[in-house]
């Protein structure tokens, strides 16, 4: 399950996680240098929801400029001690971009002069922002253009955008490189230029353990998606097994989609305003519990039943019992599973876990 | 079960008592070199959090689970009675997460009943004490005691994913004592494998110890240390697993040296969970809206790196058997010759876990509500089984440095509690 390391630095999802682990806390000499943390960075939010200013919007609508009313850059980074705040968006290519204007627009205000009013902050608060967009190298240039044109735009008809610096993932045979250019070099106080962060092996794929493993929303290659998510499953699948493990029977368990999901995803999974992605999410868990149920009913007859309304439910009568659905869940494994298969509609798509709550996993 | 009649002691004042008298017998047959009765064992147990273990009756709930009976003696002691045994000993907690129990039962019979009981019990596992945390009890041994004292030390390093095939059987591995009888055992071994016990002055040993570890990295590997008694002669021998034999002529003397140990392995776990455990956490003061990723990940690097048939072996030993050493469960995903991602379970504890694992060392994103014990089984397990030499860190904070901070402001002295 190698990646082709090229259209690896093309994931969003790739660049999204790469971008966490810049600001975890790790010894020196590891794989990953998180360069963000050791300036100082931490992450301020995750996919935040934020709107632009209503008088910057209506001064948008007026001069006929389109702007999405809410945007939710994948992560905010900040400097808390410098009160400087990086918004940070992850993008496949320039023509993922130039097709989203729209939201493009709305990230260099949001990342502007008005960030602090953006974030509910006091105007002292922040002291700095701007808009990084995270890009694999050589799709710099027209990027770069792209911004500069909206910002000269924006600027045009009074509407204060915000700088921004292009951050771009670039690959060697040893290692995968951040490149910043001056702005970025003088916000992030790291030097311009290649700045080697993955150390990479040979015949191995570079990634680093997923913290956001899955997001339906975003454009992905086939095989990377495919990755994903089987990362999914199998965190759905550790959060399934540790909670009937610990299970002493005789005991019900009822194994909550919502609940589920939220631990696979940490906690991202609640955030997802958007239905599509959400109900897209409650497929794929389907498409898993199904499975997972057929495995354990032909060991245990009925030990595992779906109800619409109420979702899954695991019923432990003994010990027994207890330990042949253990041993099947553990022996299951979702690579049996079709992965590239897309998840269908269901009849239950808006049935599972409407129905009352009694205390699931 | 024990030879003797443990039912005609009422409370902790008379099991004190008892056991002074029963410890002051075994050193004087110590001294005569006849030992008519087994010296008195106490293994220390991790309760894992939770409302029910909170509670005197929530502590028999989880042992009666497991056929063993707790009859309350006093605060927080009982008597352990085992549905088929009979009586095991007494039981104590020590502090709110960690219970001591103690017993006059055969050394080899005990620990198999503890490793049982332990094994069918998600809530309890053994208190882990890796080489890494003896290093720094070693450096408190050197400042508690006199350079002139005798102390013992036991290395314990088996390199057995290093062979060609396992020689034990998955199913069995869990049923060979760790530190017993393994002498009788004469296999003949064709990998690393260490275990040798240092008897000296602290004295000597602190002057050379150090520059021994440099030259050969099992000695590393400390996976039993001795706490020369400060009121007579002998000490008190503490192994990786918890348990601790009283070799002194003192039970008040054994009872303290426990809880000086197990209120920094407390503190230990209490700063592990606070540092690794990764949540999504509402970023302050603006409630329900931004939400950011808190924790650090726990780093173990070797030594040096594992070759690529000795990381196969280890990943294979792990997760495809049931009963493995590291207690893990998971489908490694694989990366590269020598790279997996595992997002698995803690399979004692029924805890989710995500494992980075390479020839180099090992990454671990711990989940929020993860029990710190894990992180101390797999460092000892590391430690012990794959690179005696590694370091660990959570965060970028060095965990032997987490380990002295656990350990600085708690009190070495008699009769605290």
């Amino acid at each position: 399950m190698t990646s082709i390391p090229n259209e690896l630095l093309k994931d969003p999802l790739f660049q999204l996680n790469a971008v966490l682990w810049l600001t975890q806390p790790l010894p020196g000499g590891s794989e990953i240098t998180p360069l963000l943390y050791n300036q100082g960075f931490t992450v301020y939010a995750i996919a935040p929801l934020l709107g632009p200013p209503l008088d910057l919007r209506l001064a948008a609508q007026e001069a006929g400029i389109s702007m999405q009313e809410r945007v939710r850059p994948d992560a905010v980074l900040a400097h808390e001690s410098d009160r400087k705040f990086a918004f940070t968006e992850c993008k496949a290519s320039s023509s993922v971009l130039t097709s989203s204007t729209a939201q493009a627009r709305s990230l260099l205000v949001v990342a502007g002069p008005r960030a602090a009013e953006v974030l509910g902050l006091a105007s002292g608060q922040v002291s700095a922002s701007l808009l990084g967009l995270v890009i694999p190298e050589s799709d710099r240039e027209p990027v770069t253009q792209t911004l500069v044109s909206f910002s000269k735009e924006l600027d045009e008809n009074r509407l204060p955008a915000g700088r921004f610096s292009v951050l771009g993932f670039v690959l060697t045979d040893t290692d995968i490189s951040i490149v910043i250019n001056d702005l970025g070099s003088a916000f992030f106080a790291l030097p311009a230029g290649a700045n080697p962060f993955m150390k990479r092996e040979p015949d191995t794929d570079p990634k680093p353990l997923y913290f956001i493993p899955y997001d339906p929303d975003v454009v992905q290659s086939e095989q990377e998606k495919v990755f994903c998510k089987r990362v999914l499953f199998e965190r759905m699948h550790s959060t399934i097994t540790a909670a009937i493990g610990r299970a002493n029977p005789p005991a019900e368990l009822a194994l909550e989609s919502q609940k589920i999901l939220n631990d696979a995803m940490f906690g991202m999974y609640g955030h997802w305003e958007n239905p599509g992605s959400a109900k897209h999410m409650r497929r794929l868990y389907r498409e898993f519990m199904d499975a997972l149920t057929q495995a354990v009913n032909a060991v245990v007859l009925g030990a595992m039943v779906f109800q619409p309304g109420e979702g899954w439910r695991i019923s432990l009568q003994n010990e027994e019992q207890h330990e042949r659905v253990i041993d099947t869940l553990t022996r299951f494994s979702c690579e049996t599973l079709d992965l590239r298969i897309e998840p269908q509609p269901s009849l239950f798509d808006d049935l599972e876990d409407n129905g009352p709550v009694r205390g699931g996993v | 079960m024990t030879e003797i009649d443990l039912r005609q002691i009422q409370d902790r004042h008379q099991m004190i008592r008892f056991f002074d008298g029963y410890a002051i017998e075994r050193m004087e047959e110590l001294d005569e070199r006849k030992l008519k009765r087994p010296l008195v064992k106490t293994h220390l147990l991790e309760i894992l959090d939770g409302q029910e273990a909170r509670t005197p009756q929530g502590l028999q709930a989880i042992f009666g689970r497991r056929g063993v009976r707790l009859q309350p003696l006093d605060e927080g002691l009982f008597l352990a009675t085992d549905k088929q045994m009979g009586e095991i000993g007494f039981l104590e907690r020590l502090r709110p997460r960690i219970v001591a129990l103690y017993s006059t039962m055969k050394s080899d019979e005990l620990g198999r009943w503890v490793r049982r009981l332990i094994l069918r019990s998600p809530e309890l596992d053994h208190v882990w004490l890796s080489g890494l945390t003896f290093g720094v009890l070693w450096g408190l041994v050197t400042q508690l005691s006199r350079p002139h004292r005798f102390t013992e030390l036991v290395f314990t390093h088996d390199s057995i994913f290093d062979i060609d095939g396992l020689t034990t059987e998955p199913e069995e591995e869990e049923e060979i004592s760790q530190d017993s009888g393994e002498e009788d055992l004469e296999e003949i071994i064709e990998r690393r494998a260490t275990r040798f016990r240092l008897v000296d002055r602290i004295g000597v040993i602190q002057e050379k110890l150090g520059e021994l570890q440099k030259l050969y990295s099992p000695l590393y590997a400390i996976s039993k240390l001795r706490f020369p008694s400060p009121v007579g002669r002998g000490g008190h021998d503490f192994y990786d697993n918890g348990r601790v034999t009283n070799r002194s002529e003192s039970f008040r003397d054994h009872r303290s040296h426990l809880l000086f140990v197990v209120r920094i392995y407390e503190q230990l776990l209490k700063s592990t969970e606070e540092q690794a455990w990764y949540s999504i956490q509402e970023s302050v003061g603006v409630p329900g809206q931004f939400r950011k990723i808190v924790g650090a990940p726990v780093v173990v690097r070797f030594q040096e790196p594992l070759s690529p048939a000795v990381f196969d072996q280890w990943i294979a030993a792990t997760f495809e058997r049931k009963r493995n050493r590291f207690r893990l469960w998971g489908h490694p995903v694989r990366l590269g010759p020598t790279k997996v991602h595992v997002y698995g379970v803690d399979r004692h504890l029924w805890q989710p876990l995500f494992l980075e694992l390479t020839a180099k060392g090992c990454t671990a994103i711990i989940p929020n509500g993860t029990c710190g014990n894990t992180v101390h089984r797999l460092v000892t397990n590391i430690q012990r089984y794959l690179a005696p030499g590694a370091e660990a860190f959570i965060g970028n904070k060095p965990y032997q440095q987490m380990v002295e901070e656990s350990a600085r402001g708690v009190h070495y002295d008699l009769d605290t509690e």
